[in-house]
């Protein structure tokens, strides 16, 4: 346990330290909310443009820190011989796993704060306290399910492939997903079973005051569920080759 | 040295390993105990990567069984008894050499201070510098640092001083010798002969999978054909030199010949009782590498004759 936390700490460490990382975590979603959140007036999913653009936000720095560095990262130690390496020390065998996901976990807590400090100072957004905590946490522990997704993704591919795979299903989660632009009718059909939707949909409900229906918090446990089974099975697979 | 009991600290009992067809390690025997220092030896291909996988526990053999310190290799291995430095390790980008042989130190259960790592690693004067920045062999000396960051009873180091220029490697065992007088059992992976030569008090071949020598480093030449004769023979019938007593091979280049024997005296006795009278005799020890090619080959050959039925049935 002790040597998975400073595994961890490591790790955050490296993050802070990678400029790229950084800017696509935090810089991103914080430049496109400045110059989006006010230019419509319009309701969407039952809350102000501004309220929605804040979560939408929020839920991109935390699923892209969850997702596009870590896979590529891992995919990359693997190949180096970094996770071989640690094998051989007496770090328990999961130890990587899960100080990856604490690691990405932890660092995309700056991006959800400081988006939500915008909606809230710049967006003009006023909603209780118990409903900033909700929409942080539920935008925040929705990236669960990317991070799970990363070391699926990290652990089965060579890192050339990595890349464009993963850039893929983040694009396709994030456009189907309604994160840059609310949807409606037909892809809203498809899009509503993303687990991006899911998270930016459940706390717009949060911010809206509306009851949160339970098919969307069932949605994103089961995705965490798909995406954690083909994290278990792509580890165990390539056990004898990393 | 906390070394319990009596036992091995490494054992494999009929171990082999198949990645379908092809027998990267094949019944393979052997215990270490414990403060040896062992060379595995053998020609590349020839199972010695895979037979270290398997005692660290990153790959399962096939069949057989492997054990380490009385338990099963990753038990060994999580309980920070082996310390161990492979060629195919890596080390983690963007921290320096500091953070990361710290880092290492902090996952040991016996930590060894990380001034004294850095000291017998030789990596003082790069502590500071990023670890993606380092030159191959400094690269080299830090995966041997992550290697000895604990107080562990097994070194496993598999071509330890690839990379690494002489001076770095003299140091290099310098310090391993360091770490041996302390008690510990070391196993290594070498291409090097002299290096295995020196360091070495036990040499396994291995070669196909299979180990064929086990011994000091003499007893290891001596298997060979422990002697070397060369001479000069005008008209030198090489059927006739090869049927001499001791003789294990020849090779005849134009009047000179070069014969490898177990026994010098026999061989030479017999020349000289046949009639001939060799010119510009040389009788000396075989090296360590001229024992080992010789062994392999030899392998190789009782191996090619026993597959050739096996290819003649093939359309």
């Amino acid at each position: 346990m002790r040597g998975t936390l400073l595994l961890t700490r490591a790790e955050i460490m490296r993050l802070r330290r990678n400029r790229r990382y950084m800017i696509t975590t935090l810089a991103f979603p914080v430049v496109l909310y400045l110059l989006i959140a006010k230019s419509a007036k319009a309701t969407v999913y039952g809350v102000d443009f501004a309220a929605y653009y804040m979560v939408a936000m929020a839920t991109l720095g935390s699923f892209s820190a969850a997702l596009t560095g870590n896979a590529i990262r891992i995919a990359q130690e693997r190949k180096d011989g970094w996770v071989r390496q640690l094998r051989l020390t007496p770090l328990p065998a999961n130890g990587y796993v899960v100080a990856k996901i604490i690691a990405a976990m932890a660092i995309s807590v700056p991006s959800v704060v400081i988006v939500l400090l915008l909606g809230r100072f710049y967006g003009g957004v006023h909603l209780a306290i118990g409903a900033w905590i909700t929409i942080a946490v539920v935008v925040w522990l929705g990236a669960m399910t990317f991070a799970a997704l990363a070391i699926a993704i990290g652990y089965r591919l060579q890192p050339d492939q990595v890349q464009p795979i993963a850039l893929l299903i983040y694009f396709v989660f994030l456009i189907i997903g309604g994160i840059f632009f609310p949807l409606k009718g037909a892809l809203q059909s498809v899009g509503k079973f993303t687990p991006t939707y899911e998270a930016v949909k459940i706390a717009t409900d949060v911010a809206g005051g509306a009851s949160v229906p339970g098919n969307l918090i069932a949605g994103l446990v089961i995705w965490l569920a798909i995406f954690s089974g083909l994290a278990w099975l792509s580890v165990r697979a390539t056990a004898e080759t990393v | 040295m906390s070394h319990s009991g009596t036992g091995p600290v490494v054992s494999f009992e009929n171990v082999s390993k198949h990645y379908g067809s092809l027998k990267a390690v094949d019944g393979l025997s052997l215990d270490l105990r414990s403060g040896e220092t062992v060379a595995l030896l053998g020609p590349n291909g020839a199972g010695k990567s895979t037979s270290l996988d398997m005692l660290l526990a990153l790959r399962k053999p096939t069949s057989g069984k492997i054990e380490m310190f009385g338990s099963d290799p990753y038990h060994a291995v999580k309980s920070g008894r082996v310390g161990a430095m492979l060629q195919s390790g890596g080390l983690m980008p963007e921290v320096t050499v500091l953070e990361l042989v710290t880092l290492v130190t902090g996952l040991q259960p016996r930590p060894v201070p990380v001034a004294t790592t850095l000291r017998r690693a030789g990596i003082e004067s790069i502590a500071d510098q990023r670890v993606d920045r380092l030159s191959g062999g400094q690269t080299q000396r830090v995966r041997f640092a992550l290697a000895i960051t604990g107080e562990c009873d097994l070194i496993v180091l598999d071509e330890p001083t690839t990379a690494m220029d002489v001076e770095t490697r003299q140091r290099f065992w310098a310090s391993m010798k360091e770490e041996v007088a302390e008690g510990k059992t070391l196993l290594f992976a070498t291409h090097y002969l002299e290096e295995a030569d020196q360091a070495a008090d036990r040499i396994l071949v291995i070669n196909r999978g299979r180990l064929l020598a086990d011994g000091t480093p003499a007893e290891i030449k001596a298997r060979a054909g422990a002697k070397q004769m060369s001479f000069r023979l005008p008209g030198a019938n090489e059927p006739f030199l090869l049927g001499l007593p001791g003789v294990t091979s020849i090779d005849v280049r134009g009047d000179v010949v070069h014969i490898q024997t177990s026994d010098s005296d026999a061989t030479l006795y017999a020349l000289l009782d046949a009639g001939y009278r060799p010119h510009e005799l040389e009788v000396g020890g075989l090296g360590l590498e001229q024992a080992f090619l010789t062994i392999t080959a030899e392998d190789d050959r009782a191996g090619d004759t026993a597959g050739a039925p096996q290819e003649a049935r093939q359309p």
